[in-house]
């Protein structure tokens, strides 16, 4: 048991835009479990404009289920702690600022992004904008708060205060009501607080002060600019919400962003294992990619690309031709262009098969771009001195980004598009086809979809919350096993001997282009060696063998042989062949 | 896939418009007037995002400085597109350059340091029209009025283009039938074109050819519709379009017949005026076009 857990049970609420879900979680037989989950809509439109409304209704529904009573006429029992998180309105919409846009803005950037921010805009004293159509946008876009930072500690003045002098000129208002102050998170040269303090009066603005983002050039610090946030978001954004101030004044901790909590849940998640971690959430109007790699961990978020408001977003910016790739039926272009139209503009419930087909072909393609702008912001530090050898002088990436699915052990998907009538084995087929893992990498999906809940329970309980999330949350579609490289059809890639725990071998020789899957159940592990041939690497180098503990799922051991980077086939055969791979139950390996 | 749920068909109801203007104002109508659709509701001016900058040192090829000495405006003052703002005479006036405004507008702002100016556009007429005919229920004092009228209310499930109004004019005989260029007449111009499973590219084109204001479909096939409007669509917040006319679509995309108590509705109303919007957004603060038939009085 964590000695610093503060005990439940516990009542949490993730308040989304348009519905919010109560979960209970309760100790039985020592152990913290989820007891039952209640949903009702969102209620901060009319005609009840008070979210309070919907989060007793979700309650309710909860209470129903289970028969117990957990909200009375004050609010919640007493007897739980409550937490809620919050994406209303669409979630956090932020700007943020800096004095160098590589350095300080996009430092600031990350912590925003990190604290589950919608990005707006972003302004540097070198954005190649003039100063006036930098105002100009300051003053038509309006967020609910700003993150000025920059210059490290001791370092630039002028220019921060320069910055925060637009600020004062654009005279930015706030999103939803012009009367209140705009919140300002300063988080930059700590010589200047009192002057920048100076120049976005207490009138206007409500200004927070917080340590420096980049306290020195080689150095990130962006704990306390999200923690600033976070009180910022709760004491002078939603607050102004119908019916919030009802809400704050009941919960145990602040009400912080559904992405921000679920940011830090996978960030825990990842540290707890020693794992680095690729998870992609997939929503109906946005995707966000988060990443932990060597303990940095990182959020990027893709506004108005998603699988039902945001699918046509995908189809504008990849073209058509990009979706149809990966379409194994036979379908006309008008027919997909009009199954995305109407994906847009109606949210379909149930999907058709030829739905679904389209609606998984978007989503590969909505991964790979929120996965490229991902590798954008998980990127080293820009501005420190990286000592180079004679052989860098060839790597023509010069800030070359953390995300590397070699090095990534853990990949986690949530959003419908993995769970809505969807088998495990189309949901890890798209997992494979959009993020190509590399090596051996445990492919993970969020089936219960409490991800939020988990992540404001950390703060409170973070064993209860990882046991959780282990045991009920996520579902283990399986473990990959995929080499890098490319050779010609039916060439052996590599060789597996998996050696099952109750002693069993099983052997397998597979050829480049095969996509198979192995018998290895869910909790079950296993000690695999994988020897790749001449051309093939699994993480150790062309041809070298590699031996690891692996754990099975409901998809078992997934061998992908289809090459990286993958190439998708014009046949449509071999499209529909890689399904099957994973959709029906198969081994030609010999137990031996 | 068909209709969304939650949109709206109300044979008789009455609807309410909030007509304003994004600024503060003058409010043209007073509480209790009755108004038509091209009624100026209220008129006001915003600030023009138009601002350019101009190197004033550049153009009279001196430096930064000495700009000061050769400006004929100064800061706020007024200034007309090609107007001389600065002058600069050498050689005992043999060689003379001159900057000019690139456009109407203001001068912002001048340094006397870097030698350019900053000029803003003139202010920009915003007007609204009540849109629909009614009677002024409410003035929204600086801003506009609340508009209401007894009317038919369909919402469609997207639309293109903005407001408009006109007579309603069946263009075919079931819901079930599409609207081609055949059904699409010269005698129609003006008019709203009430079809039924589908509008062709063909029809679209030439509808807006004889200036039809809207046409009402089932629905489009969506890459007729991208060809269109010129560009592919990406989130669903239109209203914005110039395309010379008015799509509603009451089913989707594809070739869906129009629900048959929608077209019977329409039908009721055939040469009837009716006042219709594009304008759709699709996430939160959902918005659906809409097909507004007032009442005969």
């Amino acid at each position: 048991m964590d000695s610093k857990a503060i005990e439940g049970p516990y009542l949490i609420v993730d308040i989304g835009n348009t519905s919010s879900k109560a979960v209970l979680i309760e100790r039985t037989d020592g152990n913290y479990e989820v007891r039952g989950t209640g949903q009702a809509p969102t209620t901060i439109d009319p005609p009840d404009l008070d979210v309070t409304v919907g989060v007793r209704n979700a309650v309710g529904e909860l209470c129903r289920g289970l028969g117990v009573r957990l909200w009375d006429a004050e609010g919640p029992s007493k007897a739980h702690r409550f937490l809620c998180s919050s994406s209303t309105n669409e979630g956090l919409h932020m700007m943020v600022a800096g004095v160098i846009s590589t350095i300080s803005a996009e430092s600031a950037q990350r912590a925003a992004l990190g604290a589950g921010a919608l990005l707006m805009d972003i302004f540097s004293k070198d954005d190649p904008r003039p100063e006036y159509e930098m105002v100009g946008r300051m003053m038509s876009l309006k967020p609910d708060m700003f993150l000025l930072a920059g210059g490290t500690d001791g370092g630039a003045v002028d220019q921060v205060l320069e910055m925060a002098g637009l600020i004062k000129t654009a005279d930015v208002r706030p999103r939803f009501g012009s009367e209140y102050k705009l919140p300002v998170v300063y988080a930059g040269n700590v010589e200047v607080r009192e002057d920048v303090t100076n120049t976005l009066t207490e009138d206007r603005y409500a200004t927070r002060v917080v340590e420096n983002v980049r306290p020195i050039i080689d150095k990130e610090n962006l704990g306390p600019a999200r923690e600033g946030i976070y009180d910022s978001y709760m004491g002078h954004v939603i607050i102004h919400s119908p019916g919030y101030d009802k809400l704050v004044d009941r919960v145990d901790r602040s009400i912080i962003p559904t992405q921000a909590a679920i940011g830090k849940l996978i960030y825990a998640y990842a540290m707890e294992r020693g794992v680095n971690l690729v998870g992609l959430d997939i929503g109906g109007a946005t995707t966000d990619v988060y990443s932990v790699f060597n303990g940095v961990f990182n959020r990027s978020l893709n506004a108005d690309i998603g699988i039902t408001y945001g699918i046509s977003n995908i189809m504008k910016q990849v073209g058509i031709r990009r979706i149809l790739r990966w379409i194994p039926a036979e379908m006309s272009e008008r027919t997909i262009r009009n199954i995305i139209g109407n994906m847009m503009i109606l949210q379909p419930e149930s999907l058709t098969s030829e739905e679904a087909l389209v609606q998984q072909a978007a989503a590969r393609e909505a991964i790979k771009l929120g996965v490229e702008h991902h590798k954008g912001i998980a990127s080293r530090l820009k501005g420190v001195l990286k000592k180079r050898i004679l052989s860098d002088m060839f790597d023509q990436s010069l800030e070359a980004t953390y995300l590397d699915m070699m090095k990534t052990q853990v990949i986690i998907g949530r959003g419908e598009v993995f769970t809505r009538g969807r088998t495990g084995g189309m949901a890890a087929l798209l997992l494979l086809d959009a993020l190509e893992p590399e090596g051996i990498t445990e492919i993970l999906i969020d089936r219960s979809s409490i991800m939020p809940h988990l992540g404001m329970l950390l703060e409170m309980n973070q064993g209860a919350a990882l046991e959780i999330l282990s045991k009920e949350c996520l579902h283990r579609l399986g473990t990959c096993v995929a080499p890098r490289g490319v050779a010609k059809g039916g060439e052996e890639a590599m060789k597996i001997r998996m050696t099952m725990a109750d002693g069993a071998v099983i052997q397998d020789e597979v050829a480049f282009g095969e996509l198979k899957t192995l018998p290895l159940d869910g909790g079950e592990t296993a000690e695999v060696l994988v020897t790749p041939t001449r051309r093939f690497d699994v993480g150790r180098g062309k041809g070298k063998s590699i031996k690891a503990e692996v754990t099975g799922g409901e998809k078992g051991l997934i061998i992908d042989a289809r090459g990286r980077p993958l190439k998708i086939p014009k046949n449509r055969e071999v499209l529909e062949g890689w399904t099957q791979s994973l959709t029906k139950i198969e081994s030609s390996a010999l137990r031996a | 896939m068909s209709r969304s749920d939650g949109i709206d068909i109300k044979g008789e109801t009455v609807v309410t418009k909030i007509r304003r203007i994004p600024t503060q104002g003058e409010v043209l109508v007073r509480k209790g007037d009755l108004v038509g659709p091209e009624t100026i509701v209220a008129r006001g001016t915003v600030i023009n995002p138009d601002v350019r900058e101009v190197k004033i040192f550049v153009q009279l090829g001196v430096d930064p400085e000495q700009v000061i000495r050769y400006m004929l405006k100064e800061e706020g003052d007024e200034v007309k597109r090609d107007e001389a703002i600065a002058i600069h005479r050498s050689f005992f006036g043999r060689s003379t350059k001159i900057c000019r405004s690139p456009i109407d507008g203001t001068i912002e702002g001048l340094s006397t340091v870097s030698g350019r100016a900053l000029i803003r556009g003139s202010p920009i007429l915003v007007e609204v029209k009540a849109h629909i005919p009614g009677s002024v229920a409410e003035i929204i004092p600086g801003e506009g009025a609340v508009i209401e009228s007894k009317a038919s209310l369909i919402q469609g499930v997207f639309g293109i283009g903005g407001e408009t109004h006109g007579e309603l004019a069946m263009a075919v005989g079931a819901p079930g039938e599409a609207l081609t260029s055949d059904e699409v007449v010269e005698g129609d111009r003006g008019k709203i074109l009430v079809g039924g499973s589908l509008v062709t590219l063909e029809a679209l084109r030439k509808a807006r050819k004889l200036g039809m204001r809207g046409i009402i479909s089932g629905s489009v096939d969506q890459k007729d519709l991208t060809e269109f409007i010129g560009h592919e669509i990406g989130m669903g917040i239109t209203g914005e379009e110039d395309v010379g006319l008015t799509l509603i679509l009451t089913e989707g995309f594809g070739i869906h017949p129009m629900e048959e108590g929608t077209f019977k509705l329409l039908k009721t109303f055939e040469g009837k005026p009716a006042s219709i919007d594009g304008s759709t957004q699709i996430r939160s603060r959902m918005l659906r076009p809409e097909i507004i038939i007032p009442q005969s009085t």
